[in-house]
């Protein structure tokens, strides 16, 4: 007997053809992108990133009786690079924009507008979005825009964070709690352990996050630490540590040991006002002016401790770069081994 | 705005033109819209239908329309009295063909014209002619004097195809219910999906569906129609008109052929009563929005 002949649209075929239509619905009018006047671009008072600088300051200069005259400037500085690059190739990324009445609001790219209007232009590129993406968008765009920029603050990042969770939770009717790191991970599209970090963070105490606050605390892995410690004691010691600069290595040990039988933590006491890798050094600085030089190593060698070194000194071409920078490295090292 | 619908699919023999043919009778003849038809295929069957079109004596095989009606050698000094949808990639201006069936005007196709534009590889000329189409269609002159656009595409997803989906506000995947067909069909949505990702939502292109064409009553047909209107999301976009293969389809486009047009055939006619069907869902979906 013949086989009964059934005839099937392949699987692979199938599934082309549902994801076609489903992308098709899902991102209809995503790639618009077109030109747009900057002059009918506002920023969304929702957004929280939080540059001093407004679009005014752009168009009438800032004002020195500005407050905020300080801040607005160095972020202006700031923006100087961006303007250049934009100056010669223009705006790489369009930014996105949602309609709102005759103007445009903007969902991403602040900077890019702002460094745009320095750089001159009176146009630019967006991706515009018919209406306001939900909340849930709007944020995920602002991460994503966001993640890859080193100037935002663990803190400025925590805020953004804190505004998906939210949003995700109240859509799915739970608590911000609640939301898993699966979750977090699929959303904002970084690694498990990565969002596991950010987890602990968002549920770190007042006062943890009173020091991410106050950019005491700037490293998420530290940060994360910290908040998943129980004892209070133990927590307030790991504190102290990460405050004092300890790297993340120490603090993983300190809040492992027992607080009874631990020695005292030795870690050099610093002020971290500068963001960025941990500074271990202290440099010196450069000087084109030999008399400045000079002035310091007569100083030195006035210590009594140093006296000996004078003769040295005696000898010292003061017209030579070389000869002065040879004895300054030598004082340093004699003082090096003084202090050791 | 007038509304514009693409027959497309880039496999051949699906029935493009023919679902073209039988959509612009029914908007003119049944309708009685202002319907104007274009013709981007350059094998020119399309145009062929509605006015005599002349072998090119430069290019061999290729076709070129025939002298305009209002053309006047005495007169038009500086026009060679042939007019075809080609000319908006060249910069020329385009007069429209009237045909017999009142309120129904061609642009018809000129092979060789077409086949240069669809050879067209430099990205900014490519760009140029995708665009081209869209930009000629919404001159008020054009929009002013349609309440309709037809357009009929070629065998292939080249510029000019990607030409009229850019202009479309609709599209009509006729398909075969077959193997390469379904290929086909999935080819054709990514460039409809391509496309949706640039418009916005007061100017969208609705894609009205895929037509099962020349189906038979065979199992394969059936179970792959079956299969069609199985699939997530997919089901929404097979249209709930099926075109069965029929004698009557082709034996209308002869030049002999008598009644012209399926829509002078009887209203009772199964072949007429099947394919009005299909065009009043076309049509009401291309007119009920907005």
């Amino acid at each position: 007997m013949a086989k009964k002949k059934v005839f099937q649209i392949s699987d692979a075929l199938t599934e082309g053809l549902e994801e076609t239509i489903t992308a098709a619905h899902n991102y209809t009018g995503e790639l618009r992108v077109d030109v747009i006047p900057i002059k009918r671009i506002e920023v969304d008072p929702e957004n929280p990133r939080d540059l001093a600088l407004k679009m005014d300051d752009l168009y009438h200069g800032i004002d020195e009786s500005d407050p905020l005259y300080e801040r607005k400037s160095d972020e202006l500085r700031n923006l100087q690079t961006l303007a250049n690059s934009i100056r010669d190739q223009g705006i790489i990324n369009p930014i996105v924009v949602y309609k709102f009445g005759e103007k445009y609001r903007l969902v991403a790219g602040e900077r890019r507008t702002l460094a745009s209007l320095l750089a001159g232009r009176s146009e630019i590129q967006a991706k515009i979005l018919d209406s306001k993406p939900n909340e849930l968008k709007i944020s995920l765009l602002q991460w994503i825009e966001n993640v890859e920029r080193t100037d935002l603050s663990l803190w400025e990042r925590l805020r953004n964070l804190e505004k998906i969770v939210q949003t995700h939770a109240v859509k799915k009717g739970m608590l911000s709690e609640q939301v898993t790191v699966t979750e977090l991970s699929n959303l904002i599209g970084c690694t498990k352990p990565h969002a596991m970090n950010y987890k602990a963070v968002l549920l770190a105490d007042h006062e943890l996050k009173e020091l991410i606050r106050d950019n005491k605390i700037r490293n998420l892995e530290k940060a994360a630490l910290i908040s998943g410690i129980q004892s209070a004691s133990v927590k307030a010691h790991v504190i102290d540590a990460c405050l004092a600069g300890a790297v993340l290595k120490k603090l993983k040990v300190i809040a492992t040991q027992d607080v009874q039988k631990s020695k005292p933590v030795h870690v050099k006491k610093q002020l971290l006002l500068q963001r960025g890798r941990q500074a271990t050094a202290v440099n010196l600085g450069v000087t084109k002016n030999l008399k400045v030089a000079k002035t310091i190593i007569d100083s030195l060698i006035k210590q009594s401790e140093l006296s000996y070194f004078s003769e040295h000194v005696s000898e010292i071409d003061w017209d030579s770069y070389k000869s002065v920078t040879e004895t300054f490295k030598r004082l340093l090292q004699k003082l090096e081994e003084l202090h050791a | 705005m007038a509304k514009i619908i693409v027959n497309a699919t880039h496999k051949g023999g699906e029935g493009k033109t023919t679902n073209s043919i039988m959509l612009a009778e029914y908007a003119a003849l049944v309708k009685r819209l202002k319907t104007l038809i274009i013709d981007m295929d350059p094998q020119g069957n399309f145009s062929g239908r509605y006015i005599r079109m002349d072998y090119d004596p430069a290019y061999k095989g290729g076709k070129i329309p025939a002298l305009h009606p209002d053309y006047e050698p005495d007169v038009d000094i500086n026009w060679d009295g042939r007019s075809s949808i080609a000319n908006i990639f060249y910069g020329e201006e385009v007069i429209p063909y009237p045909t017999s069936i009142s309120n129904l005007e061609l642009l018809p196709a000129h092979s060789i014209k077409l086949q240069e534009a669809e050879a067209v590889t430099k990205n900014d000329v490519i760009e140029k002619v995708h665009l081209q189409l869209k930009r000629f269609l919404e001159l008020p002159d054009v929009q002013n004097n349609y309440d309709i656009i037809i357009i009929d595409t070629p065998p292939s997803k080249g510029p000019l195809t990607i030409a009229a989906i850019k202009a479309a506000s609709h599209v009509v995947i006729p398909a075969q219910m077959e193997q390469f067909s379904i290929e086909g069909i999935y080819g054709m949505l990514q460039l409809w999906k391509q496309e949706s990702y640039y418009r916005s939502k007061d100017n969208p292109i609705d894609l009205i569906g895929i037509l099962p064409n020349q189906v038979r009553d065979i199992k394969l047909h059936k179970q792959f129609l079956n299969g069609l209107c199985k699939m997530k999301g997919v089901a929404d976009y097979v249209m709930p008109h099926v075109i069965k293969k029929r004698a009557i389809y082709t034996e209308i486009l002869v030049e002999e052929a008598s009644p012209k047009s399926i829509f002078e055939l009887p209203e009772s006619n199964v072949a007429r009563k099947e394919y009005e069907g299909a065009c009043r869902y076309i049509m009401e979906r291309v007119l009920d929005h907005g």
